[in-house]
């Protein structure tokens, strides 16, 4: 049985038994097919929830490295994470990657081009979807390593991303916890990429599922390492949090990699020497870390222009 | 004295159903089935006397649809994200070429094999190919959406189904010109040339418009159920089939009246269907990762698990697993 059987009975069930009737009542079933991609980000997204709830909440409960006398704060993560992986956000960003390859290759392989596509270039990579995903991953995370360096580097757009930092209750919610603004630079810069080495958009949906588990893992609040090779494989939460360190905001931050530290031993901005640090952003108003989620986001932007006004 | 004439249909169907099954005392039809997996970049053969799958041969992106040759020795698949026609053996499955087109979704040869008509769904283009070379003879951008086609008989018309705007086109191929552009109903998906009409279906409603070809004029509605997505003729013609997305039903209707025979229970979203030679529907199921194998004659369904959203489905009856291409 394949692995992505469940999930994918369960967006068909979704698609099927919710989606489609709704569209047919609303006079809209020339969304059909992209509803069937929501429908697959939605359960896929819904699953990544599920998941790091049932690994993260225990380990967070297990070996907490801060306790909060309340966890307000992390309520608008919550909100961050089911907007970002359920809601709308994969929908628009899908369908908008989708429309605009579509087009781009169309028009490539209109005017003689072969249009970008890793398969095409290594064609051994066909018919091996685990080492083809390995590959996608190794090249879209160093580029996400540079989106996030580059974040830190300008003040305009560190302004943004301050959102991010700011929380001083950092857990597995914390992910997705992003200004819009920054979520849309981030969307521009993965198309870029993604349409320069012809990602497909769902066609790994399982292997993505564990990719953003790990993202997750890493902001948790849990005294976890992963041991000396481990930490140097792959982004552990005590890693992830060195880079979140109060003393670390915005241009002094360190361990920038999603999900491989690679980048980070790279090009030297690896630190494996910290403990668990407390984190937060003490540049940022308390607007950012405790607001609402329209409040941080306004915050955000405010900052965003002040910085750019002088 | 109407009453033996209200369920002529039915008889037709029952005694077209009978013949067909006494003609194949073998469980299963024999033969491979090719199925088009949209949503993992793959296609799935199924074995059609076993009904299990034999191989997943992996393309580029999102497989949709196919067509054969003129000469028959070709099978074009289309990869609409890939960009690409794959050009298989239709015995073998073995790959023969590859050819550079954009954005090909649905696709069919002419009847005369002059042409290719190549959909790009996503591109809102209508292109149409030299039938012998592949090569683009005229370009037809089309708002919005083109989905579905089928062609006039004598090979002077390609009729072109635009989803996102209810809308059917009709293109001269002899002057290579819009002949017209009409609303027919909500969400037009499957075209089918039918006695002299062009058959629409219409996801948004529940049946199919019946269409002049000369004018693009709706002549009258016919209830299927609600979504109806594709339409097909059984290869002895007598039968319509028309799979409605939403009902999540088959419906067989007379060819000649129109009239409904029967309504069969598809779940899963039932999609494209191909018929084998003992009598049995294969119908592919995009939400459910299955192919269905229908038996009108008891309404029975077995189910065959392929890869993520199937959609086109060709059989072969006179290909076999022993024969299948290493290479693939």
């Amino acid at each position: 049985m394949s692995p992505t059987l469940p999930f994918d009975l369960a967006a068909g069930w979704l698609e099927e038994h919710v989606v489609i009737p709704v569209l047919y009542a609303l006079g809209l079933m020339n969304w059909e097919e992209v509803a069937l991609g929501w429908s697959l980000f939605a359960v896929y997204g819904a699953a990544q929830v599920v998941l790091t709830y049932a690994v993260c909440l225990p380990l967070e409960r297990w070996r907490p490295v801060e306790r909060w006398p309340d966890k307000k704060a992390v309520t608008v993560d919550i909100l961050y994470t089911l907007i970002s992986r359920v809601g709308l956000l994969p929908l628009i960003t899908f369908v908008l990657f989708y429309r605009i390859q579509v087009f781009m290759t169309g028009w490539l392989t209109d005017n003689g081009w072969v249009p970008p596509m890793l398969e095409r270039f290594v064609p051994f990579l066909l018919g091996k979807p685990a080492l083809t995903f390995f590959v996608y991953v190794v090249i879209l995370d160093f580029s996400e390593y540079w989106r996030h360096r580059l974040s830190h580097v300008f003040n305009w757009w560190y302004a943004l991303h301050s959102l991010h930092h700011a929380q001083r209750q950092m857990t597995f919610w914390s992910d997705d916890r992003n200004h819009l603004l920054d979520d849309t630079i981030g969307f521009i810069w993965f198309m870029a990429v993604g349409l320069a080495i012809g990602i497909p958009p769902m066609q790994f949906p399982l292997l993505v599922l564990l990719l953003r588990f790990i993202e997750s893992l890493s902001h948790a609040n849990t005294r976890l390492r992963f041991g000396w090779f481990g930490e140097r494989l792959l982004v552990s939460p005590r890693f992830h949090r060195a880079h979140h360190g109060l003393m670390a905001a915005g241009i002094a931050s360190v361990n920038f990699g999603a999900v491989l530290p690679w980048w980070d031993m790279l090009f030297r901005t690896a630190d494996f020497s910290h403990g668990y640090v407390p984190t937060g952003d003490p540049t940022a108003e308390e607007a950012l870390a405790t607001g609402s989620y329209a409040a941080q986001q306004f915050a955000g932007l405010r900052r965003m222009v002040r910085t750019v006004t002088g | 004295m109407s009453f033996p004439f209200r369920y002529f249909p039915v008889l037709t169907l029952l005694v077209a159903l009978a013949v067909g099954a006494a003609g194949s005392p073998a469980a299963h039809a024999h033969g491979l089935a090719l199925v088009m997996n949209s949503g993992e970049a793959s296609l799935s053969i199924v074995d059609m006397d076993t009904h299990r799958e034999v191989r997943r041969i992996p393309v580029l992106r999102e497989p949709h649809h196919w067509a054969l040759t003129p000469d028959r020795r070709g099978l074009l698949v289309g990869d609409t994200a890939g960009n690409v026609l794959f050009d298989l053996d239709p015995t073998t499955f073995a790959l023969r070429r590859q050819v550079s087109v954009a954005d090909p979704y649905q696709l069919g040869f002419s009847p005369d094999g002059k042409f290719l008509t190549v959909n790009g769904n996503g591109r809102n283009q209508v292109d149409i190919y030299d039938g012998a070379t592949l090569k683009l003879v005229k370009r037809f951008p089309l708002a919005r959406t083109p989905s579905h086609l089928d062609y006039a008989p004598d090979g002077s018309h390609v009729y072109v189904s635009l989803q996102d705007t209810d809308r059917l086109v009709s293109i001269d191929l002899r002057t290579l010109t819009v002949q017209w552009d009409e609303k027919v109903g909500r969400v037009p998906a499957g075209v089918l040339w039918l006695n002299g009409r062009v058959l629409v279906a219409l996801m948004n409603d529940e049946g199919f418009a019946v269409v002049d070809p000369a004018t693009g004029h709706v002549e009258r509605r016919v209830h299927t159920a609600a979504g109806a997505h594709q339409l097909f003729l059984s290869p002895d013609r007598k039968i319509l089939w028309v799979n409605n997305r939403v009902a999540g039903t088959t419906v067989a209707l007379d060819a000649a009246t129109l009239a409904e025979i029967r309504s069969y229970r598809v779940s899963g979203g039932p999609d494209d269907i191909a018929f084998a030679p003992d009598g049995k529907l294969w119908i592919t199921q995009r939400f459910v990762r299955t192919v269905a194998v229908l038996d009108p004659a008891t309404g029975q369904i077995e189910t065959i698990e392929v890869g993520r959203q199937p959609h086109g489905i060709f059989l072969n009856p006179n290909a076999d697993a022993a024969t299948l291409s290493a290479s693939n």
